[in-house]
């Protein structure tokens, strides 16, 4: 989308480049935030020593003051014209809150661990770091409305006067997240202050745990010592067209480009919840017709008024009816996406139980070639994988507890002769189950914040009866 | 059969030639993609039974015998 070159990612993290303006970095779609790489670096080696950490750390992040001006006008020229208000001394510019943890010195970034080779390279995901974006392009941009703020430095005592002056003083917090090697010696806390403390005695800034200017982040592990600023003051996966959040943004988002939607597509959700995989499916995918059903009119009413902020309401059809006995004909669908509910929040007993009848609804009104992708925790993909083994399964793996990167599998022939070893697993349990017309297509693990969940997919190569 | 209660009444069936018939398209067009019911019902030709619209949503959620 942003046409970058030198992808790279890790678990939770991409790293690109790419020469592209804030407005088109903003519609990076599966990513949650995204950063302004300013180092990244091999681990940090490791002493017992707490002090020696602490200054390797120090001069990993420390910089010639004058590094971090030009740094400073790079990223107000980024969020420059973003800003509302030009003034950044004021706090509270922006009314909306950032999604970022209160908690000063850890970063809680949720993160999504991306399986998919193809998916990846298409889209960059996640937290991407951005280099040397051409000067060119930023000139030619709109220059800062902020006028007040130049960006000489403020002498150190500058912050605190508060009559002249005030507009000079520039407000930083420093997060810090590690783990690994690192965390054993070092918590993020006292991290994060040896650097803010350095930071305040070379830059002459104002540090500001509440609400600052920029937000320095700095992670180590044992894979790679990073450090970056933010891009936008928001989230990337906060979304202006979503009232009400449900599902978050990007799964669902990464949940619909899955699913192969092409023009004139019709495209289902028969567990809609507030409408979110929609949401994001319609604002990508406009060329198709999308239509949801729930069983609970308050989900329903959220949805209709999510359908109705996002400017959706011709895109969107909504139904009360129930996945278990879908009002919908046959084979009329060309995907079916869903995000099956779990948990206590939801009040769906014995979901487990349904979920033979829930996908025998599905794959009856998906048309052959179409495909089904669902979302589930856990749990349900436990019982989806189990289901095999309690079926007396041929294959060695069906019973083997979910890896969170079951590769796509291949199709197989319809009537399940063959049976590679290295078999996705949910393929076992459709296979016991009358649903041989549903082949696998591939398992990405995803991260919720707090809990993981897993993308399955599933394509439906022959009719429901011709087996 | 829509049955709107509408100025722009639809005739019981097309008439023939209705392709050519501008105001009646224009009237088919504004039926079928401009109109939004919010409250009202649909109806199953076959059994009649009603499913009740409310808020733009129709309700279409079967009882215990019925499904």
């Amino acid at each position: 989308r942003v046409f970058s070159s030198e992808v790279d990612w890790v678990s939770g993290k991409v790293f690109f480049r790419a020469a592209a303006g804030p407005g088109e970095l903003r519609r990076l779609r599966s990513g949650e935030r995204l950063f302004l790489l300013l180092k990244k670096h091999r681990p940090l080696p490791v002493s017992g020593n707490k002090g020696k950490m602490l200054h390797e750390i120090k001069s990993l992040v420390i910089e010639e003051p004058k590094h971090w001006l030009d740094i400073i006008s790079v990223w107000r020229k980024l969020c420059g014209h973003k800003e509302k208000t030009d003034d950044v001394s004021q706090e509270n510019t922006l009314t909306l809150k950032r999604k970022s943890e209160e908690e000063t010195n850890t970063a809680s970034k949720r993160q999504k661990t991306e399986q998919v080779r193809a998916l990846v390279s298409e889209e960059c995901q996640v937290e991407a770091g951005e280099r040397c974006v051409a000067p060119e392009r930023m000139s030619s941009q709109e220059c800062w409305i902020e006028n007040k703020n130049s960006s000489e430095f403020p002498s150190k005592g500058g912050g605190e006067d508060p009559t002249a002056n005030e507009k000079l003083s520039f407000s930083f917090r420093v997060s810090c997240r590690c783990s690994g090697a690192i965390a054993k010696i070092l918590n993020p806390q006292e991290i994060g202050r040896a650097i803010g403390i350095a930071l305040v005695k070379q830059c002459g800034w104002r540090a500001d745990l509440r609400d600052p200017d920029l937000e320095i982040f700095v992670h180590l592990n044992d894979i790679h010592s990073v450090v970056g600023i933010p891009l936008f003051r928001l989230p990337l996966a906060n979304r202006e067209y979503i009232k009400t959040a449900g599902l978050r943004s990007t799964v669902a988002w990464a949940m619909a480009s899955l699913a192969e939607i092409s023009a004139g597509a019709l495209v289902l959700d028969p567990m809609c919840g507030l409408g979110t995989i929609l949401l994001e499916a319609a604002k990508e995918w406009p060329e198709a017709c999308y239509w949801g059903a729930d069983i609970s009119d308050s989900q329903l009413e959220g949805a209709d008024g999510n359908i109705r902020t996002a400017g959706l309401m011709d895109k969107i059809e909504l139904l009360k009816a129930s996945v278990k006995a879908l009002p919908l004909p046959s084979e009329s669908f060309d995907s079916v996406i869903s995000d099956i509910p779990f948990g206590k929040k939801f009040k769906i007993t014995n979901d487990a139980q349904l979920l033979p009848a829930i996908l025998q609804e599905m794959e009856r009104v998906l048309r052959v070639g179409g495909t089904i992708v669902l979302l589930l925790s856990q749990d349900l993909r436990k019982r989806v994988d189990g289901l095999a083994e309690c079926a007396g399964s041929d294959s060695p793996e069906a019973a083997a507890d979910g890896d969170s990167g079951a590769a796509a599998a291949e199709a197989l022939s319809v009537d399940g002769n063959s049976s590679p070893v290295a078999q996705g697993v949910g393929e076992s349990f459709l296979r016991r189950r009358r649903f041989r017309s549903l082949v696998p297509a591939g398992v990405h693990a995803v991260s919720l914040g707090k809990t993981d969940a897993f993308i399955y997919k599933y394509r439906k190569v022959c009719a429901a009866g011709a087996w | 059969k829509i049955k709107l209660g509408h100025p722009s009444e639809l005739p019981p069936e097309p008439l023939p030639n209705y392709e050519e018939d501008e105001e009646f398209l224009r009237r088919l067009h504004h039926v079928l993609l401009e109109v939004e019911v919010l409250e009202g019902a649909l109806r199953c030709p076959d059994s009649g039974r009603r499913f009740p619209i409310s808020k733009g949503v129709p309700n279409m959620l079967l009882t215990e015998d019925e499904a």
